[in-house]
Formats: structure tokens, sequence, C-alpha cells
């Protein structure tokens, strides 16, 4: 049996879906709780909410009060079982679709929305 | 022998280093003010970026991975944000700078004020961003800067001492003034070792597709692209030290340094002086812009490549788009370049240590690394840095405040 550290190998690792697509980073893990079993680690978490409070209760209420400002108070954060890794490597493989992820909300609102209706935001580049 | 034309990101990378404002302008103002007694710093300057960047090249050559990949996944997001807000904030300060040094050599050219100038400028480096590949960009700023050689050629013709020259290279302090002299002395080296190049050189690496085989590529890279860089900024020094000094000028405006070239090449020197400074300025602007986008991806996890169509890297692409705008407002307000200039290299400065400690222990990670991992030259090279750069911390407030203006 092979050991694998979730901090050093798993927490912070840059994630890639089915496709190699990159989708963020393990911004965080949830065990799993269950009367009469033994944890587990249950979950890999995606989003920048997850983030916050990981640095500290300011960065969380920053992160609150920027959002309320901006009209966004949704917060997008994506729960992937842990049964979704294929791989823990230099990055970790998730069995999903990047582009249902709710996490990945502001990269698909920008490339539809923006990035993609600027002259030459689909094309390929020269 | 395709491997080679990377040699192209050396000269970029140091371009960005020792070509663009804040190096002229800070090398041009020792020259000016001390002669030739603060070369030894730009060699320290030169010879530490050199380190830098063979240690981020290699990490990326060797793991495939970028320096800011590996540094929020060793250390984690709450150590990751202290280097992130500290590079960011001072890169987008310097891209500002960078901007209003494009905008400076474009009122000297036409006449119009350099505040016009600023969308214009904005607009174009977004443009190349926008359609060019990282090849394109890449190769366009290193084969455009080669303009700078004037530099050298200016320095030639002026006939230094050339032990005099060789004698600044060693450390002495000055006769006069010493509270300015280490006020240069910081914004020099703030001006040469700036942190969004080895971020840009990490990345470049990985956009370039290095594997462990570019090794020696990297080495000679790095140590070219210096050397190239260099040369030109000691030939900076040089000049303002045979031109300004014995008339006892001070460069307090930008319109200054454009006497640096007329002196020596008469009206072809000015506007070769132009155009270096307009188009290392504007490399620059594209490397530093690029680099912002690339730490935040990288620190965030995003797709990003300078090579994909900009929507598959949209969160990328904004990034780079926005940041761009937002470091044009100050020059399109007007806001004094040269002081801009001198705070942004000062900051810069005492920004090192947040990216240079966690490097030491990087390069020595056998798990990244492997094999090759650094040797004792490159560990003292780097200790010596990351010491160089806590006493940056600490000396760069109060001789700002002692020497600065």
């Amino acid at each position: 049996m092979r050991g694998l550290s979730l901090v050093h190998d798993v927490l912070d690792a840059q994630l890639v879906d089915r496709n190699e697509e990159k989708i963020g980073r393990v911004d965080g893990l949830l065990l799993e709780v269950r009367d009469g079993e033994p944890l587990r680690v249950a979950t890999i978490l995606i989003g920048g909410a997850v983030r916050a409070e990981r640095i500290g209760p300011w960065m969380t209420w920053l992160r609150r009060t920027v959002r309320r400002m901006a009209r966004q108070p949704d917060e997008r954060v994506s729960r992937i079982p842990f049964s979704a890794v294929r791989r823990v490597a230099d990055t970790v493989q998730l069995d999903v679709d990047g582009e249902r992820l709710e996490s990945g909300h502001l990269e698909r609102w920008l490339a539809a929305r923006i990035i993609g209706r600027v002259p030459g935001g689909s094309e390929e580049r020269t | 022998m395709k491997k080679w034309s990377e040699v192209a990101l050396g000269v970029v990378t140091s371009i960005g280093g020792f070509l663009e404002v804040g190096s002229i302008a800070t090398a041009a103002q020792g020259g000016a003010e001390f002669g030739f007694q603060l070369a030894w710093v730009l060699l320290l300057g030169i010879a530490s970026l050199a380190f830098l960047m063979e240690m981020t090249g290699r990490l990326a050559a060797v793991s495939g991975r970028t320096y800011v990949d590996l540094l929020r996944e060793r250390f984690g997001v709450r150590f990751f944000l202290i280097p992130l807000v500290a590079v960011f904030t001072v890169s987008l300060l310097v891209l500002s700078a960078e901007i209003g040094g494009v905008s400076i050599a474009l009122q000297m050219a036409t006449g119009m004020a350099f505040r016009w100038w600023a969308l214009p400028v904005t607009f174009i480096a977004w443009l190349l961003l926008w359609r060019g590949t990282f090849g394109v960009v890449e190769q366009g700023t290193a084969i455009l800067g080669l303009v700078a050689i004037s530099f050298a050629i200016a320095a030639l013709k002026l006939h230094p001492q050339w032990t005099s020259l060789g004698a600044a290279f060693i450390p002495s302090l000055p006769s006069h003034d010493r509270a300015r002299y280490w006020y240069l002395a910081v914004s020099i080296l703030g001006a040469s070792i700036t942190p969004y190049l080895y971020l840009f050189y990490s990345s470049g690496a990985i956009e370039d597709k290095w594997t462990i085989e570019y090794l020696g590529v990297n080495r000679v890279t790095a140590l070219l692209g210096n050397m190239f860089g260099g040369v030109l900024v000691i030939s900076a020094l040089v000049i303002a030290a045979l031109v300004f000094a014995p008339r006892h000028i001070h460069v307090d405006r930008y319109e200054q340094l454009a006497l640096l070239l007329t002196s020596p090449l008469g009206r072809a020197g000015f506007v070769l002086f132009l155009g270096t400074l307009c188009i290392t300025c504007f490399g620059t602007t594209l490397e530093i812009a690029l680099a912002l986008a690339y730490l935040l991806a990288q620190g965030f996890g995003w797709s990003w490549s300078e090579n994909l169509k900009p929507d598959k890297d949209a969160r990328f692409s904004a990034a780079y788009s926005v940041l761009l705008l937002v470091a044009a407002t100050p020059v399109l307000l007007g806001m004094d370049a040269l002081a801009l200039t001198n705070i942004s290299m000062v900051l810069t400065a005492a920004s090192l240590p947040v990216t240079v400690v966690p490097l030491l222990v990087l390069m020595n990670d056998g798990d990244t690394l492997r094999r090759h991992v650094n040797g004792w030259i490159s560990n003292v090279a780097l200790i010596v840095i990351a010491v160089l750069s806590v006493v940056l911390l600490f000396a760069a407030l109060p001789f700002q405040i002692a020497g600065g203006g």
C-alpha cells in the first residue's frame, strides 16, 4: 500500500476534468461522518468561499461584503465526490465534465457573454 | 537546432529586467550622480536575475510546472495569498510605469502630451495579446529589442576609461550623499530583479513546451539573455556618467534621458533612444500583463495559455484585458511618470523576499526536481539573494524617505 498525503499531494493541487481541461484547484476537502462507520474522505471542494474560509474569517467577511456590493450573493462552490478521482499525480484528474461545474460559472459566463463576443475572441491566433 | 531559438525567451525576459523604463531611468540617475560607482549594483542585479531565471526555468523544464503552480500547491492557499497580493500590486504599478514609458517616448517623438498616448498604446498591447501567439509576442519583442544595442555603441563611442569602470564593479562607498547613493542602489536592484520576470520566464518555458532536454538550453538562455540586457544597462550607466555627470545634470525628468544618446550619436541618437524606450517598454508591458494573468490563472487553477483561443481561457484573457486598462488609468490621468517609476522600483525591491525565500524550498525539493535539485553554488547564490531581498525589504522605505526625490 502506498500512502497519499492529503495535504502534500491533494490539497491545493491543480484539478483537470476528464478532457484534461483545467477546472480549478482543490480548495478544500471534506470528511464524511456517519454513525458507526469510520471517517472517510468524501468530497473535493472548489470555490472562492472555501479558499476564503481557509485563509481566515476576515477573508470570508471581505468576500461577502464585496459580493453583496456587486449584487452577486450566491456562492458558487462545486462539491465533487472523492470517488470521481481518477488519478493523483502532478494534477488531480476528476471523472467529471468541467463544463457543468458550478465553480466554472464565471469562466463560462465570460466566454459566452464577453470574450467570445469581442472580434477574434473565438478564433485561432496568428 | 530549433531548440536554440528559445534564447528569445531569455532575451525578452532580460529586456523586462534591464532595458525597460525603470532600469534605464535608475541606471541613468546613478551614472549622472555617482559616475561609474554604482556599476557593482548593476552587476549584482544581473547575476541575481540570471540565477533566478535559471532556477525557475529548470523547475519548469524538469517538472513541467510553473513556479506559481508549485507555490500554491506546496505552500497552501494561506501562504500563497502573501506573494499573490505583493507581486500583483507591485507588478500592476510597474505595468503603469511601462505604459507611461511608451507614452513618454511617443510624446517626445510627436509633441503630443503623453496622457493622450496611454489608451492607444494600451489598445495595441491588448490587441497583440488578444490575437498573437506566445511565439509572436516573444520573438517579436526579442528581435525589435535589438535596437537597444545602440546603447552599447554609444557607450563605446564615448571611450570610457576601462580601468575605472572595471574598478567600479568592486563595491565602494560614496564620498558624498550617502542616503541618495543607497536609495539609488535599492532602486537599481528593484528595477533589475522583479518577480514578474521569473513568473513570466517559467510560464514561457511551459508555453514553449520545454522538457528535461531543455536544461542546457535553459542555462544558456538565462546566461545569454542576461548578458544582453546587462551589457546594455551598464552602457546606459556609462553614458550617463560621461555625458551627465561632468555637466552636473540630475535626471528628474524623462525628457532629459533622451540626451543620453544625442551627445555620442547626434540626431540619430535621439531617434534610437526613443525607439529603444518605446520598444523595450512596450515589450515589458506585454510581459507584465501576461505575467499578471499567469499569476492569477495558475494560482487559482484556471485554464491558461497565450496560444489558446481567448474564449478557451476566458478568465485568463479577461485578466490581462482588464489589468491593462487599470494600469493605463494613472497615465491617462497624467501622473508624473518618473515618480511612478521610482516608487514602483522601490516597492518591487521590498516585495522580493516573498517569492525568493519559497524558491529556496522548492529548488531543494527532491520530489519535484529529482536529481536536478540545486547544487551548492545555486544554493549559496539563492541564499545570498534571499538575504539581499530581506535587507531590501527593510531598507526600501527608509531610503525612499531619506534619499528619494
